[in-house]
């Protein structure tokens, strides 16, 4: 299947909501679900923040809230009985979690006649009893235009180190590479540094999560200790400037990836994307840091 | 924490680096900085060869120090100072191939001559650009400057260079000696109108 339209697009991410409504009891991995819309499990995450305007995993939390409401106004099972259900161990945690979304408790919502009101929700998807989606607006947000090129780039040799933890955890790895090549002259006049990220950080454990600091090496250089040597891949990539901190690097993905791409004609391969870092991020104030964010096309 | 213990001469020396959205007056002392010249127009050739070359070295310089344990550092913004081959700092008449830059990174004390020179010996063995020998070490101090932050593109400059000699003026001081700025966006990217550079000129009292 070889989408090319919005419509194509919203067509797949509906495939995932309306898995999502029917299956909220289940575990609901990232993996499975990047399955059922088609999407690599590199770039499902981002497209389904982009286009649906919150992450998986707001999203069903979202869902399994706005059930407990449902059946807190139906019925009179033990609100504790509800908040398992809902996926909180403790009447507490639930607690804490309803009255973010509704601004009172569960107990107190049952007992008032205040009729059951829907959460925000920026795609316009709410929880339905029955597992329908009969509406999905994939979301656009406010702000500039992004400006977008295409590019063709020769593949790049690296020497990368892996560094796995929270993203921006990784700067004691890129201390350690550079000390490393900066001796060796592979830090000089036009050196590329780039960053390769794998995992969602909203799903994953942060234990889990891998990334690859990289700096452009020549044929010569080899792999030593934990410094290894990969070619990332050439090929035609979307191209876009985030301007500001790393932190909020996500949303400039979720704006290709959810606004950009769906509109664009275009289809991702499966390759993570590169984040290539134009500043010392040492030297420079967060606001002023300047990333192109390639993401790699078909 | 070893990265709160790093030198950061740009904050180290805030008041130096003033960015006030209007003129003040600050006071420059003397220090080291990797420095390279250069002549040509903004953005041709030899002007991105020798930014280059100067970060290539900066980094690299850095970096063996912290492979061998020494003292680690903050590298600093890039700054230039320039002028017309005669030294003249008025550039308005003169053509912009002729001007001529010395692109500067403030460097610490501890950083010494020997270092550079083995850097520069390694990048230009591994092919990374001749002009990593060009790179030197200097001492420069501006002593009593105007200093004020420019927004907008490199092109309107001047606009804010008036503001700064009228105040100089009305504070009895006149510019002498070469422009110098500091860059505080990457020009890459950031488009002209949201650029920021930190503008500077050397003052003395002015004849009467």
């Amino acid at each position: 299947m070889k989408p090319t339209t919005l419509h194509d697009y919203t067509e797949r991410i509906l495939r995932v909501l309306i898995h999502i409504q029917q299956n909220l009891d289940d575990d609901l991995a990232l993996d499975g679900l990047a399955r059922i819309a088609f999407f690599s499990p590199f770039h499902f995450h981002r497209v389904f923040r982009g286009m649906v305007g919150e992450s998986v995993k707001s999203h069903i939390r979202r869902l399994r809230l706005e059930r407990a409401a449902s059946r807190l106004k139906q019925g009179d099972r033990p609100v504790t009985a509800i908040a398992f259900e809902a996926g909180y161990e403790t009447h507490e945690s639930f607690t804490r979690a309803f009255r973010a979304l509704w601004g009172e408790s569960p107990s107190l919502f049952r007992s008032n006649r205040n009729p059951l009101r829907d959460a925000p929700a920026p795609s316009g998807v709410h929880y339905d009893a029955a597992g329908n989606v009969d509406r999905f607006t994939p979301h656009l947000s406010k702000g500039e235009k992004m400006e977008v090129k295409i590019e063709t780039i020769e593949p790049i040799r690296v020497a990368f180190m892996r560094h796995t933890g929270p993203y921006n955890q990784c700067g004691p790895t890129w201390d350690r590479l550079c000390a490393f090549l900066g001796p060796k002259g592979m830090l000089g006049p036009g050196s590329r540094l780039f960053g390769l990220s794998y995992d969602d950080p909203d799903v994953t454990p942060p234990d889990k999560i891998r990334y690859d600091a990289c700096i452009e090496v020549d044929e010569n250089f080899l792999a030593e200790g934990d410094v290894g040597v990969q070619t990332v891949a050439g090929g035609r990539f979307a191209v876009t400037t985030h301007f500001g901190p790393y932190d909020r690097l996500n949303e400039t993905y979720a704006k290709i990836m959810g606004e950009w791409l769906p509109r664009s004609g275009e289809t991702l391969r499966a390759a993570p994307s590169i984040e290539f870092y134009l500043n010392d991020p040492e030297s420079t104030e967060p606001e002023d840091l300047v990333t192109d964010i390639y993401t790699p096309l078909e | 924490m070893a990265a709160t213990e790093k030198v950061d001469l740009f904050k180290l020396h805030r008041k130096e680096y003033a960015s006030p959205k209007k003129p003040i007056l600050v006071n420059v002392k003397t220090a080291a900085y990797l420095a390279i010249d250069c002549q040509g127009a903004p953005g041709d050739a030899e002007f991105q060869e020798k930014i280059g070359a100067l970060y290539g070295m900066a980094f690299t310089v850095k970096m063996t120090r912290k492979f061998s344990g020494l003292k680690d550092y903050v590298i600093c913004k890039l700054e230039t100072i320039y002028s017309g081959p005669d030294g003249g700092a008025d550039l308005g008449a003169l053509p912009k191939e002729e001007w001529c830059w010395k692109f500067l990174i403030r460097t610490p004390d501890f950083v010494k001559i020997g270092e550079i020179e083995k850097a520069a010996a390694v990048l230009v063995e591994k092919g990374k650009g001749a002009a990593c020998g060009a790179v030197k070490l200097e001492r420069i101090g501006e002593g009593r400057c105007v200093q004020m932050l420019h927004v907008g593109p490199y092109e309107r400059e001047h606009e804010t260079i008036a503001l700064m000699e009228s105040f100089a003026a009305e504070e009895g001081l006149a510019f002498h000696g070469k422009h110098h700025e500091i860059y505080i966006s990457d020009p890459r990217r950031v488009p002209p109108e949201r650029l920021k550079t930190i503008l500077r000129r050397p003052v003395r009292a002015a004849e009467k």
